[in-house]
C-alpha cells in the first residue's frame, strides 16, 4: 500500500483517497472554440513525466493536490489548493 | 495421434520452424513502418503483406516481440458490447477467431467456452438485457439467463441467495472464449516474415520527422527510417508515441492487474465475471486460473503490481468460489492501458496524412487483434477509412459522438 | 526406518508419534515431521509424477518449492509435502498421476517424449475440424494440464488480517538476518524479524556449524523486548514504500517498515545431466535439512557432488548420519576445499578431483537411483547430493526494485538496489562464509539505523574474505536427453536450445514458449541454468540475457489468506426493523436493503398493486432514508447551487423546494434532487441514492477551485426520511401533534417548513414522485422510528399502507419521471429528456452549460418519449428492448410496466428525434425477436395536467 501524505491529514495509506485527475486549466467557456472546448473535455494530462493532480481524502472530503510522476510513481509534494492560484 | 507428431518423432532432429527470424539491419525506407510489434501490429503486418500485397514493412518493437499487453493481458474474447457499431466490430473479431489457427498454421488454442456475466443488481440486469437485445440484433449469441440458468451454466457458483450479493442472473455468451495470447502473435509474425515482412526487436522509436501533414521518417535507436504509410500500434504507450508526432490523444494511462493460481485439474469451464465484485475468472488450458479485475484508481506508467488489489481480487474470486480459499496463487502481473474517455479504440486517420492509429484499447485490445490489424491493413492499402471503423475515429471526441462503453467493460475487458 | 537418533531431528518429538496415510497406505511419523521426512523417514522417496513425462519424482530440496514434492490434500490441491505438517489421520495422495502413484497408465509418456517437441501443442491439434481444438484436443490436454485436484466442497476456513509497524523489517533469521536485527534492535529500534522456517537459524539449524554460534545468537535475541521474531511466517512480497505481506498460518499481517533489510539467503541450483531428477538425488541441503531437522538418513551409499564447501560438509554430515560415502567427485581441479577436503580424506573417502556425474541409471521404472556415471564408469548408490552452486534469492530484492546483473570473472549472480530503505544482507548479497555473513547483516542495520536518525558509528567497510570464482557447470544436451533444466514444467537443455532455434531468443520469449520457469517453483531451480543456456545458443553473455521478471508472490500463497474474512457491506436504513415487522420483502439496492413490496412472495403481484391503489386512493408511506442529504451552508450557497445545477436557486425564496437537475462538464445528466432553502445562507439538497457520494465529493471538487464561502455535510446516514404520499395525506399529518400547519395555503406545493412532528424535529417537503399530495418528513436517524410509528398510527384510520420499491417504480411511471441511471445514461442531456424547463436560459454559467449548448448546436439524434400500448396487448417488450427505425436501433426501452391506474401498459423510451413528436408510431423489437408497433404519448400518463399533487 503506497503513502501519500494528505496536507491537512498527514501521511495516511492511499486507499483513503481518491484521485481526481491532472489539473487542468482554466478555460473561459464562453470564450472557448468548439474544438477546444471538447479538447479540454477529453484530453487530460498523460505525459510521463510529473503531473500536478487533484487528489481526495475520503474520510474528511478534503481536495488537494500533488505532484507525481507518472512512471515512478514518487510523490514529489503534496499542498492546499489554495497554492493553485500561484501555480496558474 | 496427429500426423505432425508422428514427424517429429521419427525426424532425427528437432524441426526447426524458425517463427521468429533474428532482426536483420533497418533499411533506409519501408511503404509501412508499423511501431508495435504486439499482436495488432503483427496482425496488420500480416494482413498487408498477405492480402493488400504490401511487402516492404518493417514492424519496429523498442523490447521483445509482443512483450507488452499482448503478453500481460487475460485473453478474453467476447462481443458481447452494448453499442451497435461496438457488437459489429467486435463481432468479426471473434469470427477470424474462429479459423484463426488455420489461417496462421499455428495453433492459437481458441477456446470458445462462453462467457458467463454476472449480475448482482437489478441495474446490472437492465444492462445485461441491453446487450442481449443489441447483441441477438446483431447476430450474436448473446442472451440474458435467470438464477436457474446460471446454475445450470456453472453449477459452482455461489449464488447468495437472499445475500447482499445474491446474482440475480447473468449474460450468457456462447461466442465468448479464450486463446493464447503469445500464439497469436507468433503466429502472425511467421506468417509475416514470411512473407518479407521485417520485425525489429530492441528498436525503439524515438522520435517523428513531420513536414507539412505527413510523417517524412520515424527516428530510432538504430537510425533513421524513412516511410510511406505509419501505424502507431503500441499498447500503453500510445499516447506518448503519438505525441512525439505532435498528435495529442485523449488516452490515460492506468495499471491493470491480473493474477494466476498453481495449475489445477478442470473445474471452471466458461470464463465467469462479476461485474459489482470486479473480479473475473478463467481457467487456462494449462489449469490455471487466470483471475483479474478492473483498473487502477489512478494513473501510472508501471507495470508494478499492488497488494491490495490481489487483496480485492482474492475476496472476489474466493466469494463466487469459496472453495478456492485453499487454492494457491502463483504470481500477479500487471499492464499499462490507454484508456478512452468512452471505452471505446481510436482507429483510423490522425491529423497527419499518412499516420495511422491503433489506438485507445485500454483494457479490451486482445481480443480485436485480428479485426483491428485486418481493418487497419485495409485503411493503409487503401487510404481511406472502412465503414466499420468510421465510428472509431478520433474525430468522435469533438462532436460528441462517444461510443459508451465503459458498462460492458468494467468488468469484463 | 531411516531414522536417526538425536540429536538429529531438531524439529521432531519421538515421544508422540502420528499416522497418516500415503496413497491409502499407513504411515506413522513424528509430530514436528513434514509429510516429505516422515514418508522419507519410512523409505517412501517417490512423491508425485512429473508434469509431461510422468516420470517419479521425490525430494529435491526440502524447501518447499518444487512441483517435485505437491502432493494433494482432501481439500488442498498442490500442497507442498516438505513444509506441510503431518496431523494424525491425514490423507495424503499424489498428483499427477493416471491410476496411482506406483502404476501411473501415463508412465508411457515418457517414451514418447521424441514425438512431443517443445512447442509443439501450437503445431498440430488444430485438425481435422475448425473446432477441433475445442471439442477435441483441449478436452484432453486440460485433463492431462493441471496438478491438483480441487475440492469443491471443501469446509469454510477461518482467515484473518492484522497490521503491523515497525522501524525495522529484517526477513530471514539465517545468519546474516540475526546479525541484522540483533544491531538494530540494540540500537533501539523496533524491530520485526521475520523467517519462513519453524525455528531461527537458517543454515545455522541445518548446516554443519557449530551449535554454539546459533545460541549464542538466541540468546543475545531474547534479551531484546524491542525485537520481534516471527517464526513460521513467510515475507511474501515487497510493495511500495515498504508494504509487505507476512503470512503465518491463516494470518495475514500487512505490515509497514520504515527500513527493510533482505537476508533471504541463497538457492542452491541443481546440476544438469541425463537423468538429473531421480528420487534420490538431491541438493546438498535437502539432505542436511533431513539429517538435522528432521533426523532422516537420505540414503545408504552415496555419492556426493560439490564444487563447494557447503559440498565437503554435506558429505562430513552424511558420515556422521552412517550413510557410507562412496565418493566425492569435485568438478574444480584446485584445492580449493583445503581443510574439508583433509577431514573428509581423513575419514577415507575417496574424493575425486576435475570429475563430475555425467549421467545417473535409475531402478526399473526410474523408482530411485541405482548408479551414477563419473569420469566414464559407473558407481551404484542410493543417493546423490548436489553441492555446484547458489543464487542469490533474488525475489524480494528485484521487487523492491533491484536490479540482477553477472559478474564475468567471477561468474557471480549479482543484485544490485537503489540506495534508499531496502537493504541486503548476506548470501542475498554474496557473502560466501559465515562471519562475513553476520557482519554483512551489521552492516545492513547501520546504514538502516542511520537513514532512521540513530546515532550510529559508520563502521569501516569490512571487506569480505575474497569471493572465490563460482564453479559453472558447462551445460551441454545429453543426447538421450531426459536432462532436466526445469524440473516444474519436465523441460531439457534441449528443449531450451530449440526454442531459440525458432527464434525464441530473447529470455522472457524462451520463458513463454517453452513455459520454462512458469510451475510452481517460479524459476528458483531453472533461471540461472536457463540464462546460461540461452546464452550460449545465441552467443551472447548471461548478463546480456539476465532473467526474468520476478513478480510477486515470493511463493505460492492461498487465496484464502489474501481474502482474509471479507464481509460485504450492506447498510440498513434506521427503519429496517420496521419493515422486516412488516413482513416486507427486501432486496439490496445499491449498498442498501430496501423494502420491495409488503406480505407474502407468493401475492407479490397483488401487494404490489393494492399499495398503488392505496397511494391513488388513499395514503401511503415510503421509507425515503437511502436518499442522498446534503446540507449547504455558508453565505455563497446560492450561488454555489447555481454553478452546481442547472435552474436557479440563488433567487430561490426561503421556504421553497426547488428540483435540482446536475450535469457533468459533457453536458450529461448525472443526478437529480430537490434543494429546500432552510435559510439564506442554508439550504437542504437530495440526491439520488446511488449517485451522492459522488456529488458529495464533486461538489467540495468544485469548490477546491471555485473557493465560495460554502461547506457542504453529507447527511445521508443521520437523517432519515419518511414520504407520506396520497389524496389522504394532508388528513394523516393533521391528526397529529405539529407545530406546522400542513393546510394547502400555508403549505403549498414545492415549500418546505421546519418544526416538529409528534415530538420529533422534522423538515418536511412537499415533493413527491407520485403524483399525488405528497408531504417528505426528513428527521435525525435516530428519531426515525417514532416517527414512523407516529404516522403509521395516525393512518390506521385513513387506510395508510406502507409501500415499497416495486409500487414507487409504477407510481413514477405512471407520472413520466425519470430514474436517473435508468432512463438517463452517461450521454443523456437535458434535451433529450425534454428538460428545457429545468435549465436556466438566463444564468452565465453553471456546469455543463458550455456542452449542453454545442450539443444543441450540433443536433440531436434521439429522444426520451412515452409508450403506451393498447390495453390487453399480447406482446410486451420488455425494458432495454430495441427501438428500430428502418431495421437499425435508434434506441430502447428504458423502463416498462403494467399501470393499474389506466389498466395498460406503458413505458419510457428513446426514439429517434423525428419520431418524438405524440402520436408518431415507433418500432419495438420484443425479447422474443417479434416487432411491435406503439404510439407515443406524452410522459405524464398519468393526471397529465398535474393537477392531483397541488390540491
Amino acid at each position: 500500500m503506497k503513502l501519500l501524505t494528505c496536507p491537512m491529514n498527514g501521511p495516511r495509506n492511499i486507499d483513503e483517497f481518491q484521485s481526481f485527475g491532472p489539473v487542468r486549466a482554466k478555460l473561459d467557456p464562453d470564450g472557448t472554440a468548439d474544438t477546444d472546448w471538447s479538447r479540454h473535455l477529453f484530453r487530460a494530462e498523460n505525459r510521463k513525466g510529473i503531473v500536478v493532480e487533484w487528489w481526495r481524502h475520503v474520510p474528511s472530503n478534503y481536495f488537494f493536490l500533488a505532484e507525481r510522476d507518472l512512471v515512478s510513481n514518487e510523490i514529489i509534494r503534496t499542498f492546499d489548493a489554495s497554492e493553485l492560484r500561484d501555480l496558474a | 495421434m496427429p500426423l505432425r507428431l508422428l514427424k517429429y518423432g521419427l525426424s532425427r532432429d528437432y524441426p526447426v520452424s524458425g517463427d521468429i527470424p533474428a532482426t536483420p539491419e533497418l533499411k533506409p525506407a519501408y511503404d509501412v513502418v508499423i511501431i508495435g510489434g504486439g499482436g495488432h501490429g503483427l496482425s496488420c503486418a500480416h494482413h498487408l503483406a498477405k492480402y493488400h500485397g504490401i511487402k516492404s514493412v518493417a514492424v519496429l518493437e523498442k523490447g521483445y516481440l509482443a512483450g507488452g499487453n499482448t503478453a500481460r493481458n487475460t485473453t478474453t474474447i467476447r462481443s458481447n458490447y452494448i453499442t451497435p457499431e461496438g457488437v459489429a466490430f467486435y463481432k468479426e473479431g471473434v469470427e477470424l477467431f474462429e479459423r484463426l489457427s488455420q489461417e496462421l498454421d499455428f495453433n492459437v488454442m481458441f477456446s470458445q467456452r462462453g462467457q458467463l456475466t454476472l449480475a448482482h443488481t437489478e441495474a446490472t440486469m437492465r444492462s445485461f438485457h441491453m446487450r442481449a437485445e443489441i447483441g441477438k440484433h446483431m447476430g450474436t449469441r448473446t442472451e440474458v439467463v435467470d438464477q436457474k440458468g446460471v446454475e445450470e451454466l456453472c453449477p459452482l457458483l455461489n449464488m447468495d441467495y437472499g445475500g447482499p450479493l445474491e446474482i440475480l442472473g447473468g449474460l450468457w455468451h456462447a461466442d465468448g472464449g479464450t486463446a493464447r495470447h503469445d500464439a497469436v502473435a507468433w503466429g502472425y509474425a511467421a506468417q509475416a516474415s514470411r512473407r518479407g515482412v521485417e520485425i525489429h526487436q530492441r528498436t525503439e522509436v524515438q522520435g517523428f520527422e513531420v513536414v507539412g501533414d505527413r510523417v517524412q521518417a520515424v527516428k530510432t535507436n538504430r537510425g533513421r527510417v524513412a516511410c510511406g504509410q505509419v501505424l502507431i500500434a503500441t499498447g500503453g504507450m500510445n499516447y506518448d508515441v503519438a505525441l512525439m508526432a505532435g498528435v495529442e490523444l485523449p488516452i490515460r494511462c492506468y495499471p491493470l492487474q491480473a493474477m494466476v493460481t498453481q495449475p489445477l485439474k478442470p473445474w471452471l469451464d466458461t470464463l465467469v465475471s462479476s461485474v459489482s465484485l470486479h473480479t473475473y475468472l478463467v481457467q487456462s488450458s494449462r489449469g490455471e486460473v487466470v483471475i483479474g479485475g478492473g483498473s487502477d484508481p489512478y494513473q501510472l506508467y508501471s507495470t508494478r503490481s499492488t497488494l491490495d488489489m490481489k487483496e480485492h481480487l482474492a475476496e472476489g474470486a474466493v466469494h463466487l468460489f469459496p472453495f478456492l480459499q485453499g487454492v494457491r496463487l502463483l504470481r500477479q502481473w500487471a499492464g499499462i492501458t490507454d484508456m478512452t474517455p468512452d471505452y471505446s479504440p481510436i482507429m483510423g486517420a490522425s491529423p497527419l496524412a499518412n499516420l495511422w492509429l491503433d489506438c485507445g484499447w485500454g483494457t479490451w485490445g486482445f481480443k480485436a487483434t485480428p479485426v483491428a490489424g485486418k481493418r487497419m491493413a485495409q485503411t493503409i492499402a487503401d487510404g481511406r477509412v472502412p465503414d466499420i471503423l468510421k465510428p472509431f475515429a478520433l474525430e468522435r471526441f469533438e462532436t460528441f459522438q462517444l461510443l459508451n462503453e465503459m458498462g460492458a467493460t468494467a468488468a469484463s475487458h | 526406518m531411516n531414522r536417526l537418533p538425536a540429536p538429529f531431528g531438531s524439529r521432531i518429538d519421538r515421544s508422540r508419534p502420528v499416522h497418516f496415510t500415503f496413497e491409502g497406505k499407513p504411515f506413522e511419523g513424528y509430530e514436528g515431521d513434514s509429510i516429505a521426512s516422515a514418508l522419507a523417514g519410512s523409505g517412501q522417496w517417490v512423491l508425485s509424477r512429473s508434469f509431461k513425462y510422468h516420470r517419479p519424482r521425490g525430494i529435491l530440496s526440502m524447501t518447499g518449492a518444487d512441483a517435485n514434492a505437491l502432493v494433494q490434500l482432501p481439500s488442498e490441491p498442490n500442497a507442498a509435502a516438505e513444509r506441510t505438517p503431518i496431523v494424525e489421520g491425514l490423507r495424503v495422495s499424489a498428483q499427477n498421476v493416471n491410476g496411482s502413484l506406483e502404476r501411473d497408465r501415463d508412465a508411457i509418456m515418457d517414451r514418447f517424449g521424441r514425438f512431443l517437441p517443445v512447442g509443439f501443442y501450437y503445431r498440430t491439434f488444430m485438425g481435422p475440424r475448425r473446432d477441433s481444438w475445442l471439442k477435441f484436443w483441449e478436452p484432453i490436454i486440460r485433463r492431462k494440464a493441471g496438478l491438483g485436484v480441487i475440492d469443491t466442497k471443501a469446509p469454510h476456513r477461518h482467515f484473518d488480517k492484522t497490521h503491523l509497524h515497525c522501524d525495522v523489517l529484517v526477513v530471514g533469521a539465517g545468519p546474516a538476518g540475526l546479525g541484522a536485527a540483533i544491531a538494530a534492535a540494540e540500537a533501539g529500534a523496533g524491530v520485526v524479524l521475520c523467517d519462513e522456517n519453524p525455528e531461527i537459524g537458517g543454515a545455522l539449524s541445518y548446516g554443519r556449524y557449530d551449535p554454539g554460534i546459533l545460541s549464542g545468537l538466541a540468546s543475545r535475541l531474547e534479551a531484546l523486548p524491542n525485537l520481534n521474531v516471527l517464526t513460521g511466517t513467510v515475507c511474501n512480497g515487497w510493495y511500495e514504500d515498504n508494504w509487505l505481506p507476512l503470512i503465518q498460518g491463516n494470518r495475514l499481517y500487512r505490515t509497514r517498515a520504515r527500513e527493510v533489510i533482505l537476508a533471504t539467503g541463497a538457492i542452491e541450483q541443481p546440476a544438469v545431466f541425463h537423468n538429473n531428477d531421480l528420487p534420490g538425488i538431491m541438493l546438498g541441503g535437502a539432505a542436511q535439512r533431513l539429517i538435522r531437522h528432521y533426523g532422516v538418513r537420505p540414503g545408504q551409499g552415496a555419492v556426493v557432488l560439490a564444487a563447494n564447501d557447503d559440498g565437503y560438509r554435506t558429505a562430513l554430515d552424511l558420515l556422521d548420519a552412517g550413510v557410507s560415502v562412496i565418493e566425492l567427485a569435485d568438478p574444480r581441479s584446485g584445492d580449493e576445499a583445503g581443510p574439508l577436503h583433509a577431514e573428509l580424506r581423513g575419514k577415507g573417502v575417496a574424493i575425486r578431483k576435475g570429475a563430475t556425474v555425467e549421467a545417473a541409471e535409475g531402478t526399473p521404472g526410474n523408482r530411485h537411483l541405482a548408479s551414477v556415471r563419473i569420469g566414464g564408469s559407473w558407481i551404484a548408490c542410493d543417493l546423490l547430493t548436489v553441492s555446484i552452486g547458489n543464487a542469490p534469492a533474488w525475489q524480494l530484492p528485484c521487487q523492491a526494485g533491484g536490479k540482477v546483473g553477472y559478474e564475468a570473472g567471477t561468474q557471480m549472480m549479482t543484485i544490485t538496489l537503489p540506495k534508499g530503505s531496502v537493504h541486503l544482507a548476506g548470501a542475498v548479497a554474496g557473502t560466501d562464509e559465515l562471519e562475513d555473513a553476520i557482519a554483512s547483516g551489521q552492516r545492513a542495520a547501520t546504514a538502516a539505523l542511520s537513514r532512521l536518525g540513530h546515532a550510529v558509528a559508520v563502521e569501516p567497510l569490512v571487506t569480505p574474505k575474497s569471493v572465490r570464482p563460482r564453479y559453472v557447470q558447462p551445460i551441454v544436451a545429453d543426447p538421450k536427453g531426459r536432462d532436466f533444466v526445469d524440473f516444474d514444467e519436465d523441460l531439457q537443455v534441449k528443449d531450451l536450445q530449440n526454442a531459440t532455434k525458432d527464434g525464441y531468443r530473447e529470455i522472457e520469449l524462451v520463458k513463454r514458449f517453452t513455459t520454462v520457469g512458469m510451475g510452481p517453483s517460479q524459476g528458483r531451480h531453472s533461471a540461472l541454468a536457463t540464462a546460461r543456456i540461452v546464452a550460449e545458443a545465441t552467443g551472447r553473455s548471461v548478463g546480456e540475457i539476465g532473467i526474468t521478471t520476478a513478480r510477486p508472490p515470493v511463493g505460492p500463497e492461498t487465496l484464502g489468506v489474501l481474502a482474509g474474512h471479507h464481509e460485504v457491506l450492506e447498510r440498513r436504513t434506521a427503519l429496517h426493523t420496521r419493515h422486516i415487522a412488516l413482513k416486507a420483502e427486501m432486496k439490496p439496492v445499491g449498498s442498501w436493503w430496501r423494502p420491495y413490496f409488503y406480505g407474502d412472495a407468493s401475492g407479490a403481484e397483488e401487494a404490489v398493486r393494492e399499495e398503488i391503489l392505496a397511494v391513488r386512493e388513499g395514503v401511503g408511506l415510503l421509507d425515503v432514508s437511502t436518499l442522498g442529504k446534503l446540507e449547504i451552508r455558508g453565505p455563497d450557497a446560492g450561488e454555489f447551487l447555481d454553478r452546481l445545477y442547472t435552474m436557479a436557486h440563488a433567487n430561490q425564496p426561503v421556504g421553497r423546494v426547488r428540483y435540482c437537475l446536475m450535469l457533468n462538464e459533457m453536458g450529461s445528466v448525472v443526478d437529480d434532487g430537490v434543494a429546500y432553502r432552510l435559510a439564506q445562507d442554508q439550504f437542504y439538497v437530495t440526491a439520488t441514492t446511488g449517485a451522492v457520494a459522488r456529488v458529495y465529493a464533486d461538489m467540495l471538487f468544485w469548490n477546491a477551485e471555485w473557493r465560495l464561502k460554502v461547506d457542504v455535510l453529507n447527511l445521508t446516514g443521520a437523517f432519515s426520511g419518511l414520504n407520506v404520499t396520497g389524496p389522504k395525506a394532508r388528513q394523516v399529518l393533521e391528526t397529529l401533534d405539529s407545530d406546522i400547519d400542513f393546510s394547502h395555503d400555508a403549505f403549498p406545493y414545492l415549500s418546505g417548513r421546519d418544526g416538529t412532528v409528534a415530538g420529533v424535529p422534522v423538515r418536511v417537503m412537499r415533493i413527491g414522485f407520485t403524483g399525488e399530495l405528497s408531504y417528505e418528513l426528513h428527521c435525525p436517524s435516530s428519531l426515525a422510528l417514532s416517527l414512523w410509528d407516529a404516522v403509521m398510527a395516525a393512518g390506521r384510520p385513513h387506510g395508510l399502507r406502507p409501500y415499497g420499491l416495486e409500487a414507487s417504480r409504477i407510481l413514477r411511471l405512471e407520472k413520466g419521471h425519470i430514474l436517473i441511471g435508468q432512463d438517463t445514461d452517461a450521454i443523456t442531456t437535458p434535451d433529450e429528456l425534454g428538460f428545457g424547463w429545468a435549465v436556466s436560459k438566463k444564468k452565465p454559467f453553471f456546469v455543463g452549460k458550455r456542452s449542453i449548448e454545442m450539443r444543441a448546436r450540433l443536433g440531436q439524434t434521439r429522444k426520451l418519449v412515452g409508450l403506451q400500448f393498447p390495453a390487453g396487448a399480447r406482446n410486451i417488450p420488455g425494458e432495454s428492448c430495441l427501438v428500430l427505425r428502418g431495421g437499425a436501433p435508434v434506441g430502447q426501452i428504458t423502463s416498462v410496466g403494467y399501470s393499474p391506474s389506466l389498466g395498460r401498459h406503458i413505458a419510457l423510451a428513446y426514439v429517434h428525434v423525428d419520431d418524438r413528436a405524440e402520436g408518431s408510431r415507433v418500432t419495438v423489437k420484443c425479447r422474443n425477436g417479434e416487432l411491435v408497433e406503439v404510439p407515443v404519448v406524452a410522459h405524464a400518463f398519468f393526471d397529465p395536467s398535474n393537477a392531483r399533487q397541488e390540491i
